[in-house]
């Protein structure tokens, strides 16, 4: 098996001839003539197999508790209803290392003080190696990183979520293959001796970091590049809905679009500042039957993208007559809107929202109002047809290294993630999920760990060492009622999952099909907040498939007869 | 030696032909010993502009190569102006110049006199106390981030602001401005007056502070009425700093502002709010970005046009017998 150099020069992927345009003239520039043909990335499929041999070999860790629902993970997660105690130390035989290491990481929660004794235990926890994170805002981190990852200043680790990967890089594998340390000769193999935490991460978890340093020759230049980060499956997001509102008003939950608008129309009163809706854009294709992601969905056989479906253009409809009808708050959409907060002021009934705000919200909002009680909206079926449920399907990102660290650095820096990979009921858990007890937490009354105002200051939410790895098992845990009704809501979408067509691929659309798509996207906000007519989707159709829709279609076909034919 | 005559001694002139004096340059080390003190002042200004402009406007080459960040820089292919072909293609670019062009043009025409209005309503003002309390309204909000004067008007004019709240209470319906495409060019002059026109206004003011108010009392006295004395005194004394304004303004006509049409792109739509300095950042770093080197390449266009009209007004401005921006010795 070929295995380049983890500091060769410069590597890049599937580049082909975009230009020598001979547009010069076109454009009444014709003295200037073109020297040379420059490149662009023309996107891709990655294969991310459980069957490619360098993956690290996987090795069961034994659960010091079992949960108490059992679930189908990955997409249907077991459940802890009560936090398991007292924990157990995971990593008992620790390392002595006293490495000292930048790592960068993106961060919705407080940043915490240079000197908050939780460094310090946490460095006696992961075996001696002394951690500075690099803690930036999460909402700007993945625009940010772009430039950091172009001029290789990220310390000596930075953590990527994959939502930034997809969305703000334009050719992620080239940056990763010539920015990030191949990590292969390191964890392939049986690494349960060293790293048992790590061994036993999902086999799917380690394909997901895989990319190939030449895309023609795939397997045979496979490499692993990163630390897998959570690998959830399932749902992630849901649109929650008030529910102390709701039966207030009399109004039932509704089980179809249809049902969902009179909803909003009998609820809904602008003069009064009463709206149902807040935001819907991410989370509303799927009601429709839309694929979502990069939009591509085999259909007979035909490979057909989210904006050639006639459902789409209902979609649009949807939401428009949300705007025309003020249905939905009038700031959806720009930042005059703290949406989270017009929800528990009850100004909005239903909002799109990650599952994690059901875990946080609903203690925020009985602080407010001791009624206040929220709730998902059950799969909704649109036009008759089947509800459909988008979930995730690879890691939610991944922790890479500075590509000319040296190998014993990244080993110790895994000794560090290996810890962090340890599941619920385990020491390390404990304090990476809740901090140090007596100081960021004190067990309440039913036993679970709870937030004291110094641990709210400084530690619930804050990223650091949970992005050093994911576990190695996803469970569903928190407040015993939220937990049971995700679980309860994971058992009922089984049915409705959508498949993934491309399942044991990472695709990646072109530059030009991802610029086209951006202008798409514009124009179809255009359309639906009233500035631009339904009859400028056909034109802006036509340019899109121009532009780079049509030569996207080719590629994500021929991934999709790669799997299917 | 031929000539052992004084350098300060002219030369015999022809007949007709007046005196013409010739002076001898003096050595650069003289020179350096008199000046040193007034270069030595400069220096912090030089190391800057070394570093933080010159130094990182030769990376303007990769505007010509098929730039990657993960290679040095001279291992790029040289491409020729195959970007620039590319950009000069590029539909979103025309847009994107066209919405420039457009809300320079207003600029100039609609922000810049307020500036001049506004000073000379200062300068007309008796009292000191009310012309120092007007003078720190109308400039404060220049201080303020584009982010902050945006979120400010959406509170104001939104769809959930004052004046909608306000009209709601009276029977009629939300105002839409802040959301709407066909009045953006309205919301934005009505952000740039409230944000910059103060501003502008202090060099105005400045330039009429140093007007002799002899003349002033002169004119008065001879009978000429308030107008006239506007006319054919104050406009004439601030001319040669509107030229010089006018003359830098039109030399950063494509530069009309980022954070202003970013921060409102997802209200107002990205093609009401696209121009050249939005362009080069999405077509740099945004999702589907070509390549470093196509920002690049719309990033010196907008540069060298700038350069010429800077060029051209100023040339101009020497026509029309002002000083301008700078004149060859």
């Amino acid at each position: 098996m070929a295995t380049p150099s983890r500091k060769s020069p410069f590597r890049r992927r599937s580049l082909f001839k975009a230009a020598g345009l001979g547009a010069a003239g076109a454009a009444g520039l014709p003295a200037l003539s073109a020297c040379g043909d420059v490149t662009s990335d023309t996107g891709g499929s990655q294969s991310v197999s459980e069957g490619l041999e360098i993956l690290p070999k996987h090795v069961p860790y034994e659960l010091p508790y079992q949960p108490d629902l059992v679930g189908e993970p990955p997409n249907h997660p077991s459940a802890f209803l009560q936090y398991p105690r007292p924990v157990v130390e995971a990593v008992t035989d620790k390392p002595s290392n006293s490495g000292e290491y930048t790592v960068r990481v993106p961060n919705w929660g407080p940043v915490m003080d240079s000197d908050d004794p939780y460094w310090e235990v946490m460095q006696e926890a992961t075996g001696g190696t002394k951690i500075k994170f690099d803690q930036i805002d999460g909402n700007t981190y993945g625009e940010a990183s772009v430039t950091w990852l172009q001029a290789g200043d990220f310390g000596d680790a930075i953590m990527i979520p994959s939502w930034n990967a997809r969305d703000d890089h334009t050719d992620f594998g080239e940056t990763v293959i010539n920015r990030f340390a191949d990590i292969t000769d390191i964890v392939s193999g049986d690494i349960s001796d060293r790293w048992p935490l790590l061994a036993a991460r999902p086999t799917k978890a380690w394909a997901n970091s895989v990319w190939s340093t030449d895309p023609e020759n795939q397997a045979e230049t496979a490499r692993i590049f990163g630390v897998p980060w959570i690998f959830e499956g399932g749902p992630s997001n849901a649109c929650f809905y008030r529910v102390d509102l709701l039966e207030e008003a009399g109004l039932e939950v509704p089980t179809n679009i249809e049902e969902l608008l009179e909803l909003a129309r009998a609820w809904s009163d602008d003069p009064a500042g009463k709206w149902a809706f807040g935001g819907t854009d991410w989370f509303s294709p799927a009601w429709f039957g839309l694929a979502g992601g990069h939009g591509w969905r085999q259909d007979g056989d035909q490979m057909l993208h989210d904006y050639e479906r006639p459902e789409y253009r209902d979609w649009i409809d949807f939401r428009r007559t949300l705007v025309e009808e003020k249905l939905q708050h009038p700031d959806v959409g720009t930042d005059a809107l703290d949406a989270p907060a017009a929800f528990v002021a009850g100004d909005i009934l239903i909002d799109q929202n990650g599952w994690g705000a059901y875990d946080w919200m609903p203690d925020w909002g009985t602080g407010e109002n001791p009624d206040f009680k929220m709730a998902p909206l059950p799969p909704l079926a649109y036009n008759g047809n089947e509800p459909q449920v988008l979930y995730s399907t690879e890691v939610s990102g991944w922790l890479f290294f500075r590509q000319d660290m040296e190998v014993e650095q990244i080993e110790e820096l895994l000794d560090v993630a290996n810890a962090c990979a340890a599941p619920i009921g385990t020491k390390e858990f404990e304090l990476i999920q809740y901090g140090v007890e007596g100081t960021h937490f004190e067990y309440g009354d039913d036993g679970s760990p709870t937030f004291t105002d110094q641990g709210n200051d400084t530690k619930n939410d804050s990223l650091a060492y949970t992005a050093m790895s994911g576990k190695t098992e996803f469970f569903l845990q928190g407040h015993e009622e939220v937990v049971q009704t995700r679980f309860d809501y994971n058992a009922n979408a089984l049915q409705y999952m959508a498949e993934n067509q491309f399942e044991g691929l990472r695709m990646e659309a072109s530059a030009a099909g991802s610029a086209a798509g951006q202008t798409m996207d514009g124009i179809v906000e255009d359309i639906i907040h009233g500035r631009a007519e339904m009859s400028a989707f056909d034109d802006a159709l036509e340019q899109w498939k121009a532009d780079g829709g049509d030569a996207d279609r080719e590629l994500f076909k021929s991934a999709y007869d790669s799997l299917h034919s | 030696m031929a000539n052992t005559t004084s350098p300060r001694v002219a030369s015999p002139a022809p007949a007709g032909a007046g005196v013409r004096r010739v002076y001898r340059k003096r050595k650069f080390s003289h020179r350096f010993r008199q000046d040193w003190p007034l270069l030595a002042m400069t220096l912090p200004a030089v190391v800057q502009l070394s570093l933080f402009f010159y130094y990182p406007s030769l990376y303007n080459v990769i505007a010509f190569m098929d730039y990657s960040p993960f290679r040095s820089v001279w291992d790029n292919p040289i491409v020729g102006f195959t970007w620039f072909q590319m950009l000069f293609a590029d539909d979103q670019f025309w847009l994107a110049l066209g919405n420039t062009l457009k809300f320079a043009t207003a600029q100039l025409l609609f922000v810049f006199p307020l500036s001049i209005t506004l000073a000379l309503l200062m300068h007309g003002m008796v009292s000191s106390r009310l012309r120092y309390t007007f003078q720190s309204i109308v400039y404060l909000p220049y201080f303020f981030s584009w982010v902050l004067v945006v979120v400010i008007f959406t509170q104001v004019l939104g769809p959930n602001g004052l004046f909608s709240q306000w009209a709601l209470s009276l029977g009629a319906d939300r105002l839409d401005i802040t959301r709407s495409a066909d009045s953006f060019l309205f919301l934005a002059w009505m952000q740039w007056t409230w944000k910059d026109a103060g501003w502008g206004m202090i060099i105005f003011l400045a330039a009429l502070a140093s007007i002799n108010p002899n003349l002033y009392e002169a004119a008065a006295v001879d009978g000429a009425s308030r107008a006239r004395r506007l006319w054919h005194i104050t406009l004439p004394g601030i001319r040669p700093v509107i030229v010089l304004l006018v003359i830098l303004q039109l030399g950063q006509i494509l530069s009309v502002g980022f954070e202003q049409y970013l921060v409102q792109r997802t209200q107002v739509g990205w093609s009401s709010t696209e121009v050249l300095d939005t362009f080069v950042y999405f077509k740099t770093f945004g999702p589907g970005a070509l390549s470093e080197s196509y920002g690049t390449a719309a990033g010196l266009f907008k540069g060298v046009i700038g350069l010429i009209l800077i060029l051209v007004a100023n040339n101009v401005a020497h026509r029309l017998g002002e000083q301008g921006i700078y004149r060859k010795s």
